[in-house]
């Protein structure tokens, strides 16, 4: 496991760097362009000035940002008890210093991750949809992925990336806009003549926006690596080791991969990283891939018929690809051994799927705060934080309730 | 989730396990494409009645931001006629009804193959006194 984490420790420095020279570059050119001499230094000292913020801010609350970007809220025992018992188990299993901070997000799409700095300071989302879905094995399985994802420190990386992405996609946004409405308002102002400085800051501009739009897709990319295959396929390895059940994230995998919900606002922010990716078709998708494909991930892990230890899973990993080549050495050399336990009793999903669904909807608006109103023709009135009167008229029989604020 | 006409809060009515959301100040209704899933059951059978219906041009009807990803919904006509329109979110997050709109449209179409949108609605918000 050391080698691994040196490793992240190791990508998640030459990330900032990375980061860094992208914005002196900037910097210069944006300062040289406008003010020669005295402004490339000047650009250069802007660029490294914002480089600190934006590192301050992602090392101390990238996880909080990426977090509540996604919409997640934190839950208590209360709200779901089966999720907190599986993640207390599996915090004793993989020896975590504390339990990490439990978050659901109210989508119908089947996800989870998990963020954070180090162990001490983790935190791990799921989805209200991929809760209602999963039987206890299966969501022990999804819940010991993400722990393992925090126990090899893949987190602090993952999290420096996103927040690094994100700001990079909103700059160019900010760029692109201001080229377009800056054009727009010269063109009314200075309709034949023209403006010999105006016209400089926009081919300026410009070639900001065109620069930062290539470099979004380049750090996209830079994202994805952080989401590696190998972390992946070491994640799934991780997770059968702490559950001793393969067959619960096999199963919950598979559901995941069978699911065809209806778009949300998360994929609509995911869809066009996939679209604007550069490295498309042939041997480099396959070579630039984030996520292995699911149904190898499945393999591997149902073929584990021997043991649940890091040995089995190379094992498991070397029948279905071929070879081990994509996993590291500290994990090839793992001689220790785990065994096998039996599926839980408790084998079916949630009886009925409408009524989990609706449970779990009903605890994500709890959560954030809605009132809800049982009115006695057997309409429930939901009324979010944000309404102001102080009652409201059921539609159905049209009985009025008084709203207790 | 705001209202797309007046910006107000939107409450979220429940009945038989499926939610609507409506304003209580327009009494406008939004259909969700999720709660269409859980009704119908079924995840392609809620888009088919999603998508349905022909989106009409040149319109004589206000133009209303997807309470969900706030953005320009089309204008769709719901019975081929060109007279009794209502708003699709473009990414199929869902259906807005306007005041006013949902009894004529109850009345020429039932939404769905097998109705049950219709009948949801209608028990929902069409109060029939005789009926209870």
């Amino acid at each position: 496991m050391w080698e691994l984490i040196r490793v992240n420790r190791r990508n998640s420095i030459l990330l900032m760097a990375v980061m860094a020279g992208c914005l002196v570059g900037l910097g210069a050119a944006l300062g040289g362009g406008f003010a020669g001499q005295d402004g490339l230094v000047g650009g250069i000292a802007v660029a490294l000035a914002v480089w600190a913020v934006l590192a301050m801010i992602s090392l101390t609350a990238g996880d909080q940002i990426l977090l509540s970007s996604s919409q997640a809220v934190p839950i208590t025992p209360e709200i779901h008890p089966q999720l907190f018992n599986v993640v207390e188990e599996l915090k004793i299993a993989a020896g975590l210093p504390v339990l990490p901070k439990i978050y659901m997000i109210h989508d119908p799409t089947l996800n989870a991750f998990a963020t954070g700095r180090s162990p001490k300071s983790a935190s791990v989302a799921i989805t209200s949809g991929l809760l209602a879905r999963l039987n206890r094995d299966e969501l022990q399985g999804v819940m010991a992925h993400e722990i393992s994802h925090i126990v090899h420190r893949d987190i602090l990386f993952v999290t420096l990336a996103g927040v690094m992405l994100g700001s990079v996609v909103l700059l160019s946004r900010i760029f692109l806009r201001s080229t377009y409405y800056g054009s727009m308002g010269s063109r009314r102002r200075y309709s034949s003549r023209g403006s010999q400085g105006g016209a400089q800051a926009q081919a300026i501009l410009f070639v900001i926006a065109i620069l930062a739009a290539i470099l979004a897709p380049i750090l996209v990319q830079i994202f994805y690596f952080a989401l590696s295959r190998q972390r992946e396929y070491l994640a799934d390895a991780g997770a059968a080791r702490l559950t001793r059940y393969p067959e619960g994230l096999a199963s919950a995998l598979e559901k995941i991969a069978g699911n065809t919900a209806p778009l949300s606002t998360a994929n609509e922010v995911t869809a066009p990283m996939y679209i604007d990716t550069p490295f498309r078709g042939g041997r480099a998708l396959h070579l630039f891939s984030t996520h292995p494909p699911v149904e190898e991930r499945i393999r591997i892990l149902r073929s584990m018929s021997q043991g649940a230890a890091l040995k089995d899973y190379v094992k498991a990993y070397r029948q279905t690809m071929g070879s081990e080549t994509g996993l590291p050495l500290s994990v090839r050399k793992d001689t220790e051994s785990v065994d096998l336990r039996a599926g839980s009793s408790d084998r079916s999903t949630p009886a009925n799927e409408k009524t989990a669904r609706r449970q779990m909807n009903d605890w994500a608006r709890r959560a954030s705060g809605f009132l809800f109103l049982p009115c006695s023709c057997g309409v429930t009135l939901k009324i979010p934080p944000n309404y102001s009167a102080g009652n409201v008229d059921c539609p159905r029989c049209g009985t009025r309730l008084t709203i207790p604020r | 989730m705001d209202c797309p006409v007046c910006d107000k809060a939107m409450i979220t009515a429940e009945l038989h396990e499926v939610e609507v959301d409506y304003c209580a100040s327009c009494n406008g209704i939004w259909l969700d494409a999720g709660e269409l899933e859980i009704l119908l059951g079924d995840p392609k059978q809620a888009d088919s009645a999603v998508s349905s219906f022909q989106p009409v041009s040149g319109a004589n009807h206000p133009v209303r931001k997807c309470p969900i990803c706030r953005k320009k919904m089309e204008i769709v006509d719901t019975d081929g006629t060109g007279v009794v329109l209502l708003d699709r979110c473009r990414l199929h997050h869902g259906l807005w009804f306007d005041r006013g709109e949902l009894p004529t449209i109850l009345q020429r179409t039932s939404l769905d193959s097998s109705g049950r949108i219709r009948t949801l609605l209608e028990e929902l918000f069409i109060r029939n006194p005789g009926k209870e």
